[in-house]
């Protein structure tokens, strides 16, 4: 338990907050105005107007012993105080309620563009996405709605205090001795606040354990598992485990923890209530000075100062909380895509050609792709084989420059890549990757990717009919109008995995694209199916450049030119019988998966 | 519009409910509960009594000049109070509470987890079934503490509302009912601020639901690519601002009404009422009428206020949390009083050497579906044999091994082991002669020794020699003790597609059983890898029966029978040359696959 809490780095919380609060202040300028007005006029309505303004007029008058007139005119003038802040309050709270939906909106657009412009690296170099995921749930988690809340209610505690200080202190300065330790509350649960993270940080490993185990209690994935196996037991030891641990390490923390608690009260309840009796007992025996009024106001004025100061501590707290969010945010906004935009405009497709190109992933030690050239035409057909892992993805990315190459350079109609804008250079490609995704939008929508007008309609429904799945979206009472998923639209329809794959494969055959990327495109496919979608691709990319990546070598056969990737190199290249008769690892691969297939049926067949 | 909440009626009425669930943490922790009770009133009591009585007690000493010796007995009794009531609640939060709360978690989840392994896959198909079940275990930790918390603050406040009640009507019985008829008045429009704050969330989630998709798009990792490739992200963001705008102006219509009730009633409860007649009334009593003291004034004035806060507590604040709960609990409820349809034998089934397993005119539809997924499928597979089902898409391969491992029960038909119908043995004894890998194998977040043994204590020796048999070949840098999945462990290791899934076929080599079920084993495996587990299998699986499903017809040659599927039927089943020289689906599917290889 001795050990030392790691020193973290420290987040300017005043910097960050302020960086916040200007983004909201530029979104929508109402939620802050809202905000603070609803804070100020809600702190000094419910500690100082309600509480003792209230109370010390209403009694100095019956020390004073007024007539009934009075008292009922000052009760009137109370009353009319009152109501006017209310208002305020009301409208302010209603404004900051609808405004806040704005910023978010607001604050949302800017996000994703921002986002659409982001490296794809961004998004697989774990430390930058975590520090993207934080910065997100400013808006996901409504963090940019306490920043404001927090913000504006420190400014609304202080002036309440002020208030209240001030009345304290017209009945007697002496008064001010109890109330002062109040304030150290203030410290005291600052400090007590550091000692609960730490208690949490501690736990934070435990709590994650309970999350995942929750997790796979949940999910259907691992439903199969639990029952056919025993790993249920695994996973309730586990649990157990965690509990266990939270367990000793609350234990730990209980004397601290009470210690801080037994202080916070000492100072905000035992020594400014218990004094405050105490000294009234004094002053109405020994100086004969007590008023009943403020005897009243002090006595409520512990509670408000009590009120105030603990609303304030807290409010810091959790501004110290959101200052990591915030920079994350201020981080994301500022990031400058390192694949940076060059100024021709990519224009009808050539040649591509790689030059010895070398690539390492950002922040790790293994070379992907080692010194690889190769040249690919218009119109040729290339297959890119190789086990998993060999850099046949890799080589894609560097193509459509999700990445740039470290060393070497490739070129476009000769010219290098880097030259050319971005959006011009990826609008020649169509692709189909491994892990494709579909939209909850309409069918069509999905493969125009725009909304569509009827024109746009029949392009798709002819990609639909190329891809093999028009049948059954045809089939739907709404046709391609029909939204994919049932996520928000109850109409929706969730289809299978092979029928995703062919809407997602339509949006290639939609496009009038120079070169086809196709990446594993077939994996969720029956052998059926995937015979049809190959003719099918055949077909489409007819005079088409297509480049073609699979672990399947069946499929490398009909190209044009096969290279074969191992730990990132070229280690042969050629079309099929070239490599063939070459007897290299291609055909050494290409074999023994040939093998079963071969060697039974020499014996049935007659091909 | 009110009539939603009308639907949303409970099997259990609200207090049925909550009573229930104050029993079951009863069960799991008695002191748990009751010391809450008594936390409660700890919390709430001794303050509201000093700031009504002392004060008063005090004030009217003052002004009646009294014997000035109470007044230090007064503070001292008021000291004691204050800090023995403070003292034992925060001894029971720190050294009890917050530990027993673990515990208290514990137990309850242990419950929820044993119930849910118990229950049938079948649940997991039906959406409603599905969410109350995610919804049960999502919010029992968020349960336990809410209603923890209102216990204790309801039962604070009871007992305050009683004892500040009783004071005020010693002193004017007339303000009490001056209080708690300013109060009532109000009643009907703070039940409106509740209902219309409950009709926005559910209105308000239906256009977050929408906005928080395409939110997702642009925050995920999974959907880069595509909105990097293909010009969708202007679409996405109109989609995105659409549902955006529905939810302003869903926020603008309710908090017209919400901010216009909540100021009506706030004035009329606490400006008009508590600020304006109750004081009116007190100045007359004191100044005009002198019935009462100022102590009195400042006593009832103080007491108002607690009166006022328990009751909206305990009535509108209350009812809303406790109604909110019992739905919650009644879910709870639900969830446990389901039973599970594959009812278990009373035999344990015993774990032999592999016997002759015999389906018999087989038929099975999916719960809520027309069209069988499954017709009259027969069917004999011998000790030893190696049978591979193939077939199209949704053929029934899948459903076909889910029966035979009872995680679902037939429509029709039966299922034989050794000639014993497999639901005279229990569930659980029953899959235990199984090794089943699926086609959505899960890794899970504990050591490699526990993924392959999939159970507590794996025996590292045959953990190792399974791992072999299945090609696993990465360094491990703590063995078959480290730790896999990053997701609590930074040290964590992340397998690749074909290590994990060496890493299932692993399992299969390890369980001691006689019977192993191979859902597509190679989908993720390079032509390489692909080829060796087919070697290591048959010598691996020499002395068991192995039932495989593949895409890959190149996997099946070597089966002993091939069963070919097709819309839930057999269409046809022999060996490889068998099937070759029927030269119906089989042989097309293989040729097609083969075609390429072939024509070399």
């Amino acid at each position: 338990m001795k050990s030392k809490p790691r020193k973290q780095d420290k987040i300017p919380v005043l910097k960050n907050a302020i960086f916040g609060l200007k983004l909201v202040w530029e979104a929508d300028k109402r939620m802050l105005i809202g905000m603070f007005a609803a804070e100020i006029a809600n702190n000094v309505l419910s500690m100082y107007v309600q509480n003792i303004l209230f109370l010390k007029v209403l009694l100095s008058i019956i020390d004073g012993n007024a007539d009934f007139k009075t008292y009922f005119v000052s009760l009137l003038l109370f009353f009319g105080t009152y109501l006017a802040v209310n208002v305020v309050s009301t409208f302010a709270t209603r404004t900051k309620l609808i405004s806040s939906k704005i910023v978010l909106k607001n604050l949302n657009n800017k996000i994703f563009r921002k986002a659409t412009s982001l490296d794809i690296s961004c998004y697989e170099n774990p430390e930058f996405y975590d520090k993207y995921k934080r910065a997100t749930t400013v808006l996901s988690a409504g963090y940019y709605e306490t920043l404001c809340f927090c913000a504006a209610s420190i400014i609304g505690g202080i002036i309440a205090l002020i208030c209240v200080v001030t009345t304290v202190a017209v009945v007697n300065p002496m008064y001010f001795l109890f109330l002062l330790p109040v304030t150290l509350v203030f410290t005291i649960e600052l400090f007590k606040s550091k000692v609960v993270y730490n208690l949490d940080r501690e736990m934070t490993k435990n709590n994650r354990i309970k999350a995942y185990i929750q997790r796979t209690m949940l999910l259907k994935d691992y439903s199969k598992d639990m029952r056919t196996s025993n790993i249920f037991a695994v996973m309730l030891q586990r649990f157990k485990t965690a509990i266990d641990a939270n367990i000793v390490i609350l234990k730990n923390y209980g004397v601290k923890l009470f210690l801080y608690s037994m202080l916070s009260s000492l100072f905000s309840d035992f020594i400014p209530v218990i004094g405050t009796y105490a000294f009234a007992g004094y002053q109405f025996v020994y100086t004969n000075t007590l008023t009943i009024s403020g005897f009243s106001v002090v006595l409520s004025s512990i509670n408000s100062v009590r009120q105030s100061t603990m609303n304030i501590a807290r409010s810091f707290e959790r501004l110290t909380q959101m200052a990591l969010f915030f920079q994350n945010l201020h981080e994301f906004f500022d990031y400058e895509p390192k694949i940076t935009d060059g100024s021709k405009e990519a224009g009808e497709f050539e040649s591509i050609e790689f030059r010895n190109v070398s690539f390492r992933y950002p922040g790790t030690d293994k070379t992907i792709i080692k010194n690889v050239s190769f040249r690919i035409n218009k119109g040729e057909t290339i297959a890119v084989v190789g086990v998993n892992g060999a850099g046949k993805s890799t080589l894609v990315k560097l193509l459509l420059r999700f990445y740039d190459a470290d060393e070497g350079e490739i070129l476009y109609n000769g010219i290098n890549i880097k030259e050319y804008n971005i959006a011009s250079l990826r609008n020649v490609y169509a692709t189909v990757f491994q892990d494709y995704k579909n939209f909850a939008v309409s069918v069509s929508e999905n493969i125009m990717c725009r909304e569509c007008s009827a024109e746009d309609k029949k392009v798709a429904e002819r990609a639909l009919e190329q891809s093999g799945v028009w049948d059954k979206i045809s089939s739907l009472p709404n046709g391609a109008d029909t939204v994919l998923t049932r996520e928000f639209d109850v109409n929706g329809i969730g289809l299978s995995g092979g029928e995703n794959q062919k809407v997602s494969v339509a949006r290639l055959f939609a496009r009038d694209f120079q070169i086809a990327i196709l990446d594993e495109p077939s994996s969720a496919l029956d052998p059926v199916a995937e015979y049809k979608m190959y003719e099918n691709l055949i077909k489409v990319t007819e005079n088409k450049t297509v480049i073609y990546i699979s672990h399947r070598l069946s499929s490398a056969v009909l190209s044009d030119r096969i290279i074969v990737l191992e730990n990132g190199e070229i280690i042969e290249s050629g079309s099929h019988s070239e490599l063939i008769a070459n007897n290299g690892e291609y055909s050494r691969m290409f074999t023994l998966q040939a093998s079963s297939y071969k060697g039974e049926s020499e014996g049935n067949e007659n091909v | 519009m009110f009539k939603k909440k009308d639907k949303e009626k409970t099997a259990h009425s609200m207090p049925s409910n909550i009573l229930y669930f104050v029993k079951l943490m009863f069960s799991i922790s008695p002191m748990l509960v009751i010391g809450e009770l008594f936390w409660g009133v700890l919390m709430i009591l001794p303050n509201n009594l000093i700031s009504v009585i002392g004060v008063k007690y005090i004030i009217d000493t003052v002004t009646e000049r009294k014997d000035s010796g109470r007044i230090f007995l007064a503070v001292a009794v008021i000291a004691l109070v204050m800090i023995s009531s403070t003292v034992i609640s925060w001894l029971f939060m720190e050294f009890y509470w917050n530990k027993e709360r673990e515990r208290l978690y514990y137990g309850i989840n242990k419950k929820i987890y044993e119930k849910a392994k118990s229950l049938d896959l079948e649940s997991y198909d039906n959406p409603e079934f599905y969410n109350n079940f995610i919804l049960t275990i999502e919010s029992s930790s968020g349960n336990i503490q809410n209603l923890m918390v209102l216990i204790r603050v309801y039962v604070g406040h009871i007992i305050s509302f009683l004892a500040v009640s009783s004071v005020i009507l010693t002193i004017d019985p007339l303000c009490l009912v001056i209080i708690l008829g300013v109060i009532i008045a109000f009643m009907p429009l703070s039940k409106k601020v509740g209902s219309l704050a409950m009709e926005r969330r559910v209105e308000n989630a239906k256009y977050h639901r929408r906005s928080d998709y395409f939110q997702r798009i642009f925050y995920l990792q999974d959907y880069a690519k595509e909105v990097r490739m293909n010009n969708i992200s202007p679409l996405l963001i109109d989609r995105y601002n659409d549902a955006a705008d529905d939810v302003i102006k869903n926020q603008k219509t309710f908090f017209n009404k919400i901010a216009l009730c909540n100021f009506m009633q706030t004035i009329g409860v606490q400006g008009i009422g508590f600020l304006f007649i109750l004081p009116l009334y007190l100045g007359y009593c004191v100044l005009v009428k002198e019935s009462i003291t100022p102590g009195d004034f400042v006593a009832t004035f103080n007491g108002a206020h607690s009166v006022a806060m328990s009751f909206q507590l305990l009535t509108v604040w209350a009812l809303a949390q406790f109604t909110e709960q019992g739905k919650m609990i009644d879910k709870y409820r639900e969830f446990f009083n389901t039973e599970s349809k594959i009812k278990s034998g009373e035999k344990n089934a015993p774990k032999t050497e592999p016997k002759e397993i015999q389906i018999k005119n087989l038929s099975f539809t999916y719960p809520g579906n027309d069209k069988p997924t499954l017709e009259n499928i027969s069917l004999t597979i011998k000790p030893y044999e190696k049978v591979a089902l193939v077939g199209y898409n949704g053929a029934g391969k899948t459903t076909l091994t889910n029966l035979l491992l009872r995680l679902y029960d037939a429509t029709e038909g039966e299922i034989l082991i050794n000639g014993e119908n497999i639901k005279d043995v229990t569930a659980e004894s029953h899959r235990d002669r199984f090794a089943a890998v699926f086609q959505d194998f899960q890794i899970f977040s504990c050591s490699l020794g526990e993924n392959v043994s999939l159970d507590v204590d794996p025996d590292e020796e045959r953990v190792l020699e399974s791992l072999k048999h299945s090609g696993f070949d990465k360094e491990m840098k703590n063995g078959t003790k480290t730790e896999l999945l990053r997701e609590f462990d930074q040290e964590g290791v992340m397998l690749s597609g074909g290590e994990a899934q060496k890493t299932a076929i692993a399992r299969a080599f390890y369980k001691d059983c006689p019977y192993v079920i191979l859902d597509e084993p190679s989908a993720n495996l390079d032509p390489v890898a692909e080829y060796n587990l087919n070697q290591a299998m048959i010598d691996a699986a020499q002395n068991k029966t192995v039932i495989f499903i593949s895409h890959r017809l190149s996997t099946t040659v070597n089966a002993d029978r091939i069963y070919v599927m097709e819309n839930g039927r057999i269409i046809e089943s022999g060996s490889h040359s068998e099937l070759m020289e029927l030269n119906g689906t089989y042989a097309y599917m293989f040729n097609l696959q083969a075609e390429k290889y072939i024509k070399q």
